[in-house]
């Protein structure tokens, strides 16, 4: 009977060659022992019932499993889809970010610029976890199927086994002491921001005015060659504040040690900060005359916007130096 | 509620399944004579679970299978290995001692 074949091909055409024909004579003597010696196809639909779907009796002969990733190795691939998916979408944001400030010519309104920004930058950070999604997966889909290992113990992070002696290298982080990952993330966001406007400043910083093209750019705020004549120095304060960066998110929490790099990182750029500032030099003198023009403002332009940006820029770092100590001080209830 | 306790039951039933197959296979069976017997004893096996255990079984070398050309129909028939009638008298003791230690906690859940 047909049907009766059909069916068995659809078992057999899931399995090794080799055991093929001989589940198939299987298959037919068993089935055909359920039916009556003259049977039609409508007998033969319920016995196909019985033997349940092809694909399941399949699988039951391959004794291969129905998952992709399983028990084992499921806990582990989970944790690492979570810290490896925000790092992902964080460096290719920043990257995205830098890239469209650096590359920026001066032409184009900053608003378009801004929403296009946001535009591909959801799209880079929705490929970006596609992608890593997918061959993290991929790999373990792998590892899943060369790991002959019967054991179904589910795997630790160091893939092995979980012993009580794992629970030594779990650091305690009480909730008050804990540095969240965003918020380094949104540090290190930052800095690539305030960089790429640093190195572009020329084309970014400036008077805008209602042109022909919607806004256009009339003189830019600084000296250019002032300005960047301290590379040397914005390029350490970058770094600094990337090694903080590096530094909360391996230690997670805040520790005398940690306090006191984020004080010597604010030290440093605030000094930076304050020596590029106070160089007279600096603002372009076409910008100055135009602002104190704009605000009719009384007295030196360039000393009034100067202590108001010392004073903020050291207000904020302060607060920052004061939290990390508060924090780091906090008791830890053990 | 009732598919829990049919997936509950289903569960409870699994492991037992091999020691259930082992015991008929004391004397040669095929297939389908051997779904026979079980049911007659009241246990109901998938066949899409029989057919691939049979197989199972027969990898680890606790019965060995051959086919009999002799009937009109050929027919593959499994028995208990050596090695199969020593792991199923084991598995047999352990689950007497498992089927007495639930009844005696299953009893005492009774008077209390």
């Amino acid at each position: 009977m047909k049907i009766i074949g059909l069916y068995i091909q659809e078992v057999t055409r899931r399995l090794p060659e080799k055991s093929r024909e001989d589940i198939a004579l299987e298959l037919r003597s068993t089935i055909e022992d359920m039916l009556p010696d003259d049977y039609t196809e409508e007998e033969v639909k319920p016995v196909l019932e019985k033997m349940g779907n092809p694909a399941i009796l399949a699988t039951g002969y391959l004794d291969r499993s129905m998952y992709l990733i399983g028990p084992r190795y499921f806990d582990i691939y989970i944790n690492l889809l979570k810290i490896i998916l925000p790092i992902a979408a964080v460096v290719s944001l920043i990257s995205l970010i830098a890239n469209t400030i650096i590359s920026y010519s001066g032409e184009e309104a900053v608003l378009n610029i801004l929403l296009d920004s946001i535009g591909t930058g959801i799209w880079a950070i929705l490929s970006t976890g596609i992608q890593v999604f997918f061959w993290l997966t991929v790999v373990f889909a792998i590892i899943e199927r060369t790991d002959h290992k019967d054991s179904q113990i589910p795997l630790t992070a160091c893939f092995k086994e979980w012993t009580p002696e794992d629970l030594y290298n779990i650091p305690y982080i009480p909730k008050e002491k804990a540095i969240p990952k965003v918020e380094v993330f949104l540090g290190l966001l930052w800095t690539a921001i305030w960089a790429s406007i640093y190195f572009n400043a020329a084309s970014l910083l400036g008077v805008y005015e209602k042109g022909n093209n919607g806004l256009e750019f009339v003189m830019p705020t600084f000296n250019q060659e002032v300005l960047l004549s301290y590379w040397p120095l914005v390029v350490m304060v970058i770094g600094l504040e990337i090694a903080v960066a590096a530094f909360k998110l391996l230690t997670a929490q805040w520790t005398r040690k940690i306090a006191t790099l984020n004080t010597v990182m604010h030290g440093v750029s605030s000094l930076v900060f304050i020596i590029i500032i106070s160089n007279n030099q600096l603002f372009n003198p076409a910008f100055v005359t135009y602002m104190t023009d704009l605000f009719s403002i009384t007295g030196d332009f360039s000393t009034w916007i100067l202590w108001g940006a010392i004073v903020t820029f050291l207000l904020f770092a302060a607060i920052d130096i004061y939290q990390g100590f508060r924090k780091a001080k906090l008791q830890s209830m053990k | 509620m009732n598919t829990l306790l049919n997936s509950l039951t289903t569960e409870l039933r699994r492991g037992t399944l091999t020691l259930a197959v082992l015991s008929q296979l004391q004397t040669p069976q095929y297939g389908y004579s051997l779904v026979q017997l079980l049911e007659q004893c009241g246990i109901t096996i998938e066949q899409s679970t029989l057919y691939p255990l049979l197989r199972r079984l027969e990898k680890q070398e606790l019965v060995t299978s051959s086919w009999d050309t002799t009937e009109s129909r050929p027919r593959r028939y499994y028995v208990l290995t050596a090695y199969g009638i020593e792991i199923f008298q084991q598995l047999k003791k352990e689950w007497e001692k498992t089927s007495q230690e639930l009844s005696l906690l299953l009893k005492g859940d009774d008077n209390g």
